[in-house]
C-alpha cells in the first residue's frame, strides 16, 4: 500500500491535494497576490508567514472561495473553485482571522448551524462531540457565543471548520489574540489536526511556523520569497557564516587588538556589553571554520575572561528579517543577523526597523 | 437553503427583530381597525390592510436591514459563503425567512375579519383578494430590503436605503405623471440608459475596446427601433417609471380582482431583485 501511494504521488498527472497556479488579485493599483504558485500534498502542514498586508489573508479567501482572483486558478482536490465552488469548498474547513461565530447563538446551536450548512447529516451528534472534545470546548455547548472570551471564540471557530471532516483546514492566523497557554493549547491542537486533515495556517509570528509546520512559503508584497521546511531555510542562511556570540570582560580598544593577531577569525563586530566593563563580540571564521578554540586562545592570552560564548544559529526570525527587508538583502549578513547578539543583552541600534552593530573592523 | 432559512427564523425570535416587526405590524392594524371598522361600523377589513401598505416603508426594512449587512460586519459571511451552499440558496433561505415572518404577522390579522364576521356579512372576495396583495406587495418590498441589505454593512443605512427605495417606488406614480413625454425626452433617457450600462460594463471589465462595442450597439438597435416604429419612444420614461409602481397594481386586489398579470407582476419583480442580489453577491466570487 505504501509503495503504491509513493507510486501514485510520484505518477504525473495524479493531483495535488492544493494545487494553486499563477494566482494574482489586484485591488485598484495595488497588488495585493503577484502571480504565487504551490502545491501542497496530502498530510502536510504548511505555513505562510509574512508580515502584515503581504496577502496571506487574501491567498486564504481566494482559495477557500471566498473572493475571486483576479487571474490564475486554485484546485482543491483536483476541483477548481469557480468552477465548481460547492464540490471544492465542501472539501474545506475555513478559520478566517476574525472567528465567523454568531454571538448570539449558543455553542451547540452554532455548531449544529454549521452541520447543517455542511450537510453533515449521518452521525451529526457524535461529530459534534467529537470536534468539541478536540477543541477542549466540551461540555460548554450551553454558552452564549458573545459571552466567550477571545481564546473560546477561536476554539468554537476552529471546532466549526473541523466538522465536517474537511480534507483541508485553512486557518487565518489562529494564534492571534491568544494567551501564551492558549497558544500552546492551539499548537497541541493543530499538531493533532494534522493527523487526519492537511493544514495550512497564516502567521506572522515565526516560533508559531517552526513549532508547528512541515513546510513554510514565506510571503512578502504577494509573492513567495522562500519555501522549505523550517530547518533547511536556517541552513541555507547560516551556511559559510558560523558566527559565535562572546562576551568578554575588557576594554574593546584592546580586545580588538588582540584579536588582530589571530588571523583565523575574520569578522569582527563588537558593542559595548550591557554589563560594566565587558564587550560583547560577533565573531567568524573563514568559511566554516571552527573558531572557538582560537577564541579562547586570544582571549587567555591577553587575560580577557571569557563571560559568555554561544554559536549565533539564524533564528526564522532572522531568516524573515534578512529575506523579506530589502535593506537588509542589500546589508552585510551580520548586520541582517542581529538576533544573536541582541540575545546576548547588546543594545542593537534600531534605525527605520534596520538593526545594524557597532563594526569597527 | 433551509439551513439558512431556519438560522435567519431563529434569530429574528432570538434577537428581538422578529417581535418588533410583530408588534408594530399589529399595532397598525389595529389601529386602523379600530377606526375603520370597530367606530366606523364598517365591515371592509380590505381598507385597513390597503391603509397599512403605506406603512411598509417603514415596516418591512426592519425586517430585511440585517440579513446581509450583519452577516458582513460580523465577519460570518466568511463562514457562509466558503461553506458548500449556493449562493442562490442563502439568498432565497434568508428572503423566504423574511416572508415568512411577514405571513405570520399577516396571518395573525385573520382573527380581525374573524372576529368582525361574528356580527354581520363581511366582503369576503374582497378582503382575500387584498390579502394575497398584501403578501406580494410585501414580499416585493423585502426583495428591495435584501437587495439593498447586500450592498452595505451597516444595518442603519441597509434599513434607511430600503425605506428611500419603497418610499420612492410609493410615490413614483406621482413622479412619473410629472415627467415629459416627448420623444425627444425619451431618447435622451434611453441614452442616459445606455451610457450607465457602458459606465457599468467598462467598471467590471475594464475593456475600452468592449465598452464602446456595447454603447454602440446599444445606440444603434434604439436607432433601429426608432426608424422603424418611433411610436415606441412616446411617453417612455412614464411607461419605465410605472413599471416600478408596484403599489398602483396593488388597486385591483382591493377589488377583489386577481389578474393573472399582476400576479405574475409581483412574482417576477421578486424574483428580479433576489436574481440581481444572487449576482452582486457572486461577482464578489468571479473578478
Amino acid at each position: 500500500m505504501v509503495y503504491c501511494a509513493r507510486f501514485l504521488r510520484k505518477c504525473p498527472g495524479v493531483v495535488n491535494l492544493i494545487e494553486v497556479r499563477n494566482l494574482t488579485k489586484v485591488y485598484g493599483q495595488h497588488t495585493a497576490i503577484d502571480n504565487i504558485s504551490f502545491t501542497i500534498d496530502d498530510g502536510e502542514i504548511v505555513g505562510f508567514l509574512g508580515p502584515n498586508g503581504a496577502g496571506k489573508t487574501t491567498t486564504m479567501n481566494i482559495m477557500t472561495g471566498f473572493i475571486a482572483a483576479t487571474g490564475g486558478d486554485v484546485k482543491i482536490s483536483g476541483v477548481d473553485i469557480v468552477a465548481e465552488p460547492e464540490r471544492a469548498k465542501a472539501n474545506i474547513g475555513y478559520l478566517p482571522d476574525t472567528p465567523p461565530v454568531y454571538g448570539d447563538m449558543r455553542i451547540s446551536e452554532y455548531l449544529n448551524f454549521v452541520a447543517d450548512i455542511k450537510k453533515v447529516r449521518k452521525g451529526r451528534k457524535e461529530a459534534i462531540e467529537h470536534v468539541m472534545k478536540a477543541v477542549h470546548i466540551d461540555g460548554m455547548s450551553k454558552r452564549l457565543i458573545k459571552n466567550l472570551s477571545r481564546g473560546y471564540k477561536q476554539r468554537v471557530g476552529l471546532a466549526q471548520a473541523m466538522l465536517g471532516d474537511p480534507k483541508v483546514i485553512i486557518m487565518d492566523e489562529p494564534t492571534i489574540g491568544l494567551d501564551p497557554k492558549q497558544i500552546i493549547d492551539m499548537r497541541e491542537v493543530i499538531k493533532n489536526l494534522s493527523k487526519k486533515h492537511t493544514v495550512i495556517l497564516s502567521s506572522h509570528i515565526l516560533q508559531e511556523v517552526s513549532a508547528v509546520c512541515d513546510r513554510v512559503l514565506i510571503i512578502n508584497r504577494g509573492k513567495i520569497v522562500a519555501t522549505g521546511t523550517p530547518d533547511s531555510l536556517s541552513e541555507s542562511l547560516t551556511k559559510g557564516a558560523a558566527q559565535m556570540q562572546v562576551r568578554v570582560k575588557g576594554q574593546r580598544e584592546q580586545i580588538q587588538k588582540a584579536l588582530g593577531e589571530f588571523s583565523v577569525i575574520k569578522d569582527i563586530s563588537m558593542a559595548a556589553g550591557l554589563e560594566q566593563g565587558t564587550t560583547d563580540l560577533l565573531l567568524r571564521g573563514e568559511d566554516s571554520t571552527d573558531i572557538r578554540e582560537a577564541i579562547f586562545r586570544c582571549m587567555s592570552k591577553n587575560n580577557f575572561p571569557i563571560l559568555l560564548m554561544k554559536p549565533n544559529e539564524l533564528t526564522l526570525e532572522e531568516i524573515f528579517l534578512s529575506l523579506t527587508d530589502a535593506a537588509a538583502q542589500r546589508g552585510s549578513v551580520a548586520g541582517a543577523l542581529p538576533g544573536g547578539a541582541a540575545g546576548l543583552g547588546a543594545e542593537p541600534h534600531l534605525d527605520e526597523g534596520r538593526v545594524s552593530y557597532d563594526s569597527d573592523l | 437553503m433551509t439551513a439558512i432559512y431556519k438560522k435567519e427564523m431563529r434569530t429574528y425570535f432570538t434577537q428581538m427583530m422578529g417581535y418588533v416587526f410583530l408588534a408594530f405590524l399589529l399595532l397598525l392594524v389595529g389601529i386602523w381597525f379600530a377606526m375603520v371598522n370597530v367606530t366606523g361600523h364598517n365591515a371592509n377589513f380590505h381598507n385597513v390592510l390597503s391603509q397599512v401598505t403605506i406603512f411598509f416603508f417603514i415596516l418591512l426594512p426592519i425586517l430585511t436591514m440585517r440579513l446581509f449587512s450583519e452577516e458582513t460586519r460580523q465577519k460570518t459571511d466568511q463562514l457562509i459563503f466558503t461553506s458548500p451552499l449556493t449562493i442562490t440558496g442563502i439568498v432565497l433561505g434568508k428572503f423566504f425567512a423574511a416572508l415568512s415572518l411577514f405571513i405570520i404577522g399577516t396571518a395573525i390579522t385573520i382573527i380581525l375579519p374573524a372576529m368582525l364576521s361574528l356580527y354581520g356579512e363581511l366582503p369576503a372576495s374582497q378582503i382575500l383578494g387584498t390579502y394575497i396583495g398584501f403578501v406580494l406587495l410585501g414580499a416585493c418590498c423585502i426583495a428591495v430590503g435584501v437587495l439593498i441589505s447586500c450592498l452595505t454593512e451597516n444595518q442603519i443605512v441597509a434599513a434607511v436605503g430600503t425605506m428611500g427605495a419603497i418610499f420612492t417606488m410609493f410615490i413614483i406614480d406621482a413622479i412619473a405623471l410629472a415627467m415629459p413625454i416627448s420623444t425627444f425626452a425619451s431618447l435622451m433617457f434611453v441614452a442616459l440608459i445606455i451610457a450607465a450600462v457602458v459606465a457599468v460594463w467598462y467598471n467590471s471589465t475594464r475593456n475600452i475596446l468592449a465598452s464602446v462595442i456595447v454603447g454602440a450597439g446599444g445606440l444603434a438597435f434604439s436607432a433601429g427601433l426608432y426608424i422603424a416604429n418611433n411610436l415606441i419612444f412616446d411617453g417612455l420614461i412614464v411607461r419605465v417609471l410605472l413599471w416600478f409602481s408596484i403599489f398602483a397594481r396593488f388597486a385591483s386586489f382591493t377589488r377583489g380582482i386577481l389578474h393573472l398579470a399582476d400576479i405574475v407582476y409581483y412574482i417576477s419583480f421578486a424574483a428580479l431583485l433576489l436574481y440581481i442580489t444572487v449576482n452582486i453577491l457572486e461577482k464578489r466570487r468571479w473578478r
